[in-house]
């Protein structure tokens, strides 16, 4: 039985509403500048931000929930008058295929011809880079999530891009935390990795192999897997690994191909055998997985709704989304993070009382800002959102009509703990940029 | 080094892969051998079909509750309605395309791509759909091994089996083979070319159903999977001949093991190794291993 929830015609259209939207935005535009200039003056000067996620691809998945999510948050905003009380946001969305070229081109039509300020976005690591030189070299604002190569923040660092999820460093080291307590319990000696041929996929399997070495160098890498982004059958790499017999696996797998690993290997029996400690399990999965995931595996996720439930602002945002999307949905991590981006640019508005691109990037770098996973820091050597990263045992509750991880057992790692120590090793790895 | 048994395990995963590739690409070169189209949208139509044989399953699931079996109405109107639509396709479009060239057929083809993920975006939204059946791993010489492999194994063997008794034992199946070589000389005989044509792009359209269908309880569907199938496909096809359902199945076989064990010795190189395959024998014999001369 399919475990998909039930959408309304509306949801299925968002993305052409979204569309039309634009058209009749453009219009209205069209129509404003025909207007007495006495008139246009006297009117509130917009906010337009570009947002640039996959319908197509292997991203398409985790877009939807930050795609429907976004207005509610802009039209909260937009309620009280918009950033600094009197400049309401427009949204513009945008379909970056999941390819780099295509996210660049998007982002520098976004700039170009709807004028954005901010771009927000994007789900692949090697697509957000290539929109980064864009957003730099015409200095607007890049306010990153679902993508966390930590090449973003550290090698491609640019002081216009954010990131407000854990990197793909901050991601692997709090998996290391936690594997390494059951490297100690159990005694493993051997483990083998299965990593997405990408950007997102080397960088996170390098960190954590690097950052297993120096925790527990007794643990032996036996094999290194790497399979082409989109892979539609992992069966070979599912008895590849099963016959070398590791005492467990590293995953650096995400998006729809994370889906179908999971449900490939838990067919031919990979988790009887193997222990898959730090699968990324996002809300998404969770919820589209909730008949099939096996319990008691050890996942990891980067937002996680349930984990902040005694946060007025989750609560309120978890509130919003269901009022429009039904009780049956909830905002997944993706929603959370650029729920909390959006959010970060309205607080920094705020604070710096203008829209300027200069003066709200100034205020963003180094403030501490009200998140659905509580008060944060962004870390003003690189833009780094204190994220934290969120490991737990798959467990029904009675709450949810879906699996969550352990509220008794759940690690919550906080980004300071896992992310580069100082700012001097930070500053080492970032190129020098004009 | 791996003990006998993952060894064996290793070859029927890449005999499992072998008999996916086979039947995707089975659709594909009976059309191009048939009508000399090379229907780039084919592992789209292949992806709408699933999208439809997932909805029907939704559909009837709510009357008969999620038993295996109902996937095989599913299947059967899914791959009903795809033959239909296939030969609908072949009138309106493909058609107009035999006196054209390859590069045109390739934009048409592509353009369908286009529109008709459009047309699954617009129907099934972009999240990933699974049909979920109660598969449960069964232990094979100290391993495991995923049980619903033998359905995906045994389907490419019938299909096989099926095309080679409809091409070479039926009446339809050698006026078929005969319109492949000698399109006037069939058309002389009174004998309407256009249907056939039609009916085999059809044919070819609802092995694609078929497959998709098979496929659904091991593979969750989303948005651009086709891309990264079609590839494969083609690369099949090109080793094997096009045309040829023989050096289809064949090709199949040697990509889908060779790939397999490829990713156990040299997981980096998995891939390469498969296009090595195919340049060496697009420089050796460029009709492909069982495609002829003649064609070419």
């Amino acid at each position: 039985m399919s475990n998909d929830q039930n959408h309304s015609v509306w949801d299925r259209f968002l993305p052409i509403i979204n569309r039309r939207d634009f058209i009749l935005t453009t219009l209205a535009t069209g129509v404003m500048a025909l207007l007495p200039r006495t008139v246009s003056s006297q009117s509130a000067q917009p906010y337009r931000i570009g947002v640039l996620l996959p319908t197509t691809g292997s991203g398409a998945n985790y877009s939807e929930r930050p795609i429907k999510g976004l207005p509610l948050i802009a039209a909260e905003i937009n309620k009280r008058g918009g950033l600094s009380g009197k400049h309401p946001i427009e949204l513009y969305f945008r379909d970056t295929q999941t390819k780099p070229d295509v996210g660049a081109r998007e982002a520098r039509s976004l700039i170009l011809n709807e004028k954005v300020k901010t771009i927000i976005g994007t789900w692949s690591s090697a697509v957000a880079m290539a929109v980064q030189e864009v957003t730099h070299e015409h200095k607007v604002l890049h306010l990153a999530a679902t993508s966390n190569s930590s090449k973003i923040v550290h090698e491609n660092y640019t002081p216009y891009s954010f990131l407000f999820g854990p990197d793909s460093r901050m991601q692997s080291n709090a998996t290391v935390v936690a594997i390494a307590k059951m490297i100690k319990a159990k005694g493993w000696k051997t483990y083998v990795t299965l990593g997405l041929d990408y950007e997102w996929g080397r960088d996170a399997q390098k960190v954590f192999v690097t950052s297993l070495g120096q925790t527990s160098p007794e643990t032996k890498l036996t094999k290194e897997f790497w399979a082409k982004l989109g892979e539609t059958d992992f069966t070979s790499y599912i008895s590849a690994i099963m016959g070398l017999k590791p005492d467990f696996m590293f995953g650096a797998i995400a998006g729809k191909d994370n889906e179908t690993f999971l449900q490939q290997a838990k067919a031919s029996g990979l988790f009887k055998r193997i222990v898959y400690p730090g699968v990324f399990l996002p809300v998404t999965e969770l919820m589209q997985q909730r008949k099939t995931l096996p319990r008691g595996i050890v996942g990891l996720a980067r937002c996680p709704f349930f984990a902040h439930m005694d946060n007025p602002m989750m609560q309120q945002y978890v509130k919003l989304y269901q009022d429009k999307f039904g009780k049956a949905d909830y905002p997944d991590d993706f929603a959370c993070m650029y729920f909390d981006a959006l959010n970060a640019l309205d607080q920094a508005a705020a604070k710096a009382k203008s829209i300027d691109t200069e003066t709200l990037r100034k205020a963003l770098t180094g403030a501490t800002i009200n998140t659905c996973r509580g008060r944060l820091a962004i870390r003003d050597c690189n833009n780094q959102l204190d994220a934290p990263s969120y490991v737990g045992e798959v467990v029904d509750v009675p709450q949810y009509p879906f699996p969550i991880f352990d509220p008794k057992t759940l690690l919550v790692i906080k980004g300071d703990e896992v992310w580069l120590p100082s700012c001097e090793e930070v500053r080492k790895l970032q190129k020098k940029r004009s | 080094m791996p003990d006998i048994g993952s060894l064996f395990i290793q070859l029927f995963s890449g005999l499992s892969r072998a008999m996916m590739l086979f039947l995707l690409s089975s659709g594909l070169s009976l059309i191009f051998g048939v009508m000399n189209i090379l229907n780039f949208a084919h592992a789209t139509l292949w992806l709408v079909s699933a999208y439809l044989t997932y909805s029907f399953f939704q559909f009837f699931s709510s009357f008969w509750g999620t038993e295996p079996w109902v996937l095989i109405p599913a299947i059967t109107l899914a791959t009903g309605i795809m033959f239909v639509f296939g030969m609908v396709i072949e009138r309106f479009l493909i058609r107009r395309m035999y006196p054209r060239e390859l590069p045109e057929q390739l934009l048409l083809t592509f353009a369908l791509i286009l529109i008709l993920g459009d047309l699954i975006k617009l129907i099934w939204g972009v999240e990933n759909r699974r049909i979920i059946l109660p598969i449960e791993p069964m232990e094979v010489m100290g391993s495991f091994v995923n049980p619903y492999f033998f359905v995906i194994i045994a389907s490419g063997c019938l299909i096989a089996l099926g095309l080679w008794w409809f091409l070479h034992r039926t009446k339809y199946g050698k006026i078929v083979r005969a319109a492949v070589y000698n399109r006037d000389m069939v058309s002389a005989l009174g004998i309407r070319i256009p249907a056939i044509y039609a009916g085999v792009f059809g044919l070819g359209v609802g092995l694609a159903s078929l497959t998709a269908g098979v496929f659904l309880p091991i593979m969750p569907l989303s948005l651009g999977i086709d891309m990264d199938l079609i590839i494969q496909c083609f690369a099949v096809v090109v080793i094997g001949g096009f045309g040829s359902i023989l050096g289809t199945f064949i090709a199949s076989l040697i990509v889908g093991i060779i790939y397999s064990f490829s990713i156990l010795i040299w997981p980096d190189g998995a891939l390469a190794v498969i296009f090595i395959i195919l340049v060496t024998v697009l420089i050796w014999r460029p009709w492909g291993l069982f495609g002829t001369e003649m064609r070419y």
